[in-house]
């Protein structure tokens, strides 16, 4: 029983990594506010369960849900490179409230709020993935695997150069480098690390519905990001753990979930904000938001 | 069914009013402080609460129940400042952490009144629901038509405390160059605070006005906040009569709109509304550029 917990706990923990480290990628190396990140997770979830669903094989979806996150964070950025500071903030969450209002309403594809059940567990050379356990060992490998990408990508001169535009832009364009192409590139890589995260998620709960892809999902998402600290792969790797076991603490008391769930986000604003008053760096941050 | 022009344009103007209260309230706070407080939204669903506690609950008198009411949406927007906001502007933090800070305020706020009061929705009932009147081929309630008249002398009261009093000139002259209010004599941060407080009214007397008009539920903040900030903006953020006609540019948007697709696009309506000026007017339909902003 607490095997099957502790089981469930990390495969979310794994999700939550790559998710983390992709959005990371995003703010604190790009130095882009995208508070659309949460969408393309959604777009990553709905489009693996919906092509699955309708026949393709499993390691297909899963990469089509990466490739149209990234296309969709590419577009995203295509639409919004002309914005700054709290404009781009606004644009970008009103991308994520544009899908979400989709989700919700494109019944005939999503089925709105009643949300998609009994999504079929990943079937990967023939052998169907059934037991918790077998999944948490898929998780981690894919998480292991997408860090390990993010890892190189930010140690790599591309990576260091975005870090230059976002300290720099002007100065970097005097060199002669295109700062646009490289947050296009740093949002489709993003992106594509979402929709994956997406697809994970959505064969692991077998059910989405869009109340997964909303405004709360988004502050779990920047509190770790911002606990971990920008432009710090170890600090988003760290965060997700925090940030997941904390509040499963409140489980051992006894609670009804309608005061759990409330109280399981007063937490997490809490520490957001705590965070940005007395430590605004985070854990292991190494630059300030501009 | 024909295109029902008279009745939409109705809606409009009843929605519109809710907005721009909103609005101008996140204008004036915006333009002194220069942030986003989307935590603004909260305020009023706290605002349309406290109104159920105490009236509906408490069975205080309307009008004192009203009183406490704007008092308590004071006193949060107040606390917000002082508690959050403040500290994290004397670190000279960026507006974009001011940003998370508000939407982690707005969610905090939101789970607040989950956590008391419940999902389920709550009515004030005030007056009992009653038959319409029909005026040029448009239905509208009695309700709606003091929910309209409320909103437009506030918003004219408003203009003209912004526009011919003293304070209400200090205000301007802190949004328009905070260092040089400063040093005029003025106090930047008093007026800030007081921004905050009278923002904060005015949030929650739409508060009121929506509890009146519609159900409660706790997760209306949001939607109000977006409705609110791109009224704003598509007016002109820095400019009352920008974002009074912005919001009902909002409102007209969105219930045209939802005549053509189902209702439940009506945010992405008002964001693709609020995407084309970021993009092509960002200094809104009012707009005056008052200095840099990052």
């Amino acid at each position: 029983m607490i095997q099957t917990y502790l089981i469930h706990l990390f495969i979310l923990i794994g999700i939550y990594i790559i998710l983390t480290l992709s959005l990371n990628l995003t703010i604190g190396y790009s130095g882009l506010l995208n508070l659309g990140h949460v969408a393309l997770f959604g777009i990553g979830a709905y489009t693996s369960t919906l092509l699955v669903m309708n026949g393709l094989p499993f390691l297909l979806s899963f990469l089509t849900a990466g490739i149209l996150a990234a296309i969709s964070g590419a577009l995203l950025y295509g639409l919004t490179r002309k914005l700054k500071g709290d404009y781009l903030a606004l644009a970008t969450l009103g991308f994520s409230f544009v899908i979400y209002s989709i989700m919700l309403n494109w019944i005939d594809l999503t089925r709105g709020p009643l949300g998609i059940p009994g999504i079929p567990k990943p079937l990967i050379f023939g052998l169907t993935i059934q037991s918790t356990g077998v999944y948490l060992f898929f998780t981690f490998i894919i998480t292991l695997i997408s860090i390990g990408i993010l890892t190189l990508i930010t140690r790599s001169t591309f990576g260091r150069l975005l870090q230059a535009a976002r300290d720099d832009e002007i100065g970097l364009r005097v060199l002669g480098k295109n700062t646009y192409a490289l947050r296009y590139k740093s949002m489709a890589i993003a992106g594509f690390f979402a929709g994956i995260a997406g697809s994970i998620y959505a064969h692991y709960i077998s059910y989405i519905d869009p109340s997964s892809f909303s405004l709360t999902n988004l502050i779990f998402l920047l509190t770790a990001v911002i606990v971990g600290g920008l432009a710090s792969v170890r600090g988003s790797i760290i965060a997700p753990f925090i940030l997941i076991l904390i509040p499963e603490a409140l489980r051992f008391i006894d609670m009804p979930s309608s005061i759990l769930g409330p109280l399981r986000q007063i937490i997490y604003c809490l520490i957001l904000l705590v965070i940005l008053l007395y430590r605004p760096r985070g854990i292991c941050g190494r630059i300030d938001l501009q | 069914m024909s295109f029902p022009i008279a009745q939409l344009l109705a809606n409009s103007l009843i929605i519109g009013s809710i907005y721009a209260l909103v609005a101008v309230g996140f204008s004036l706070i915006y333009s002194t402080n220069r942030f986003v407080h989307l935590a603004h939204g909260a305020t009023v669903v706290a605002a349309g609460y406290a109104l159920y506690s105490t009236f509906t609950l408490l069975h205080l008198p309307f009008i004192l129940a009203c009183i406490l009411t704007i008092a308590l949406s004071s006193v949060i927007g107040f606390l917000m400042f002082k508690a959050i906001y403040e500290p994290l502007q004397k670190r000279k933090s960026s507006t974009v952490i001011m940003l998370i800070a508000s939407i982690g305020l707005l969610t905090l706020i939101e789970n607040l009144i989950l956590l008391f009061f419940g999902a389920d929705v709550k009515t004030i009932g005030l007056l009992e629901v009653r038959q319409g009147i029909n005026i040029a081929g448009a239905i509208i309630t009695p309700l709606q038509i003091v929910l309209v008249l409320t909103s437009l002398t506030l918003l004219t009261v408003f203009y003209l405390f912004m526009k011919k009093t003293t304070l209400g000139r200090n205000l301007r002259a802190v949004a328009d160059h905070k260092e040089l209010a400063s040093i005029m004599g003025l106090n930047p941060t008093r007026l800030m605070a007081i921004s905050f407080i009278i923002g904060s009214a005015l949030a929650g007397i739409a508060g009121i006005l929506i509890a009146l008009e519609q159900n409660l539920d706790p997760s209306m903040g949001t939607d109000l906040m977006i409705k609110g900030f791109s009224g704003a903006i598509v007016g002109g953020i820095y400019s009352v009569p920008g974002s009074i006609l912005g919001s009902y540019l909002v409102g007209t948007a969105e219930n045209v709109g939802t005549w053509f697709l189902p209702s439940g696009y009506k945010n992405a309506i008002t964001f693709t509304l609020l995407f084309l000026f970021l993009l092509l007017r960002p200094k809104g339909i009012f707009g005056v550029d008052k200095g840099v902003r990052e």
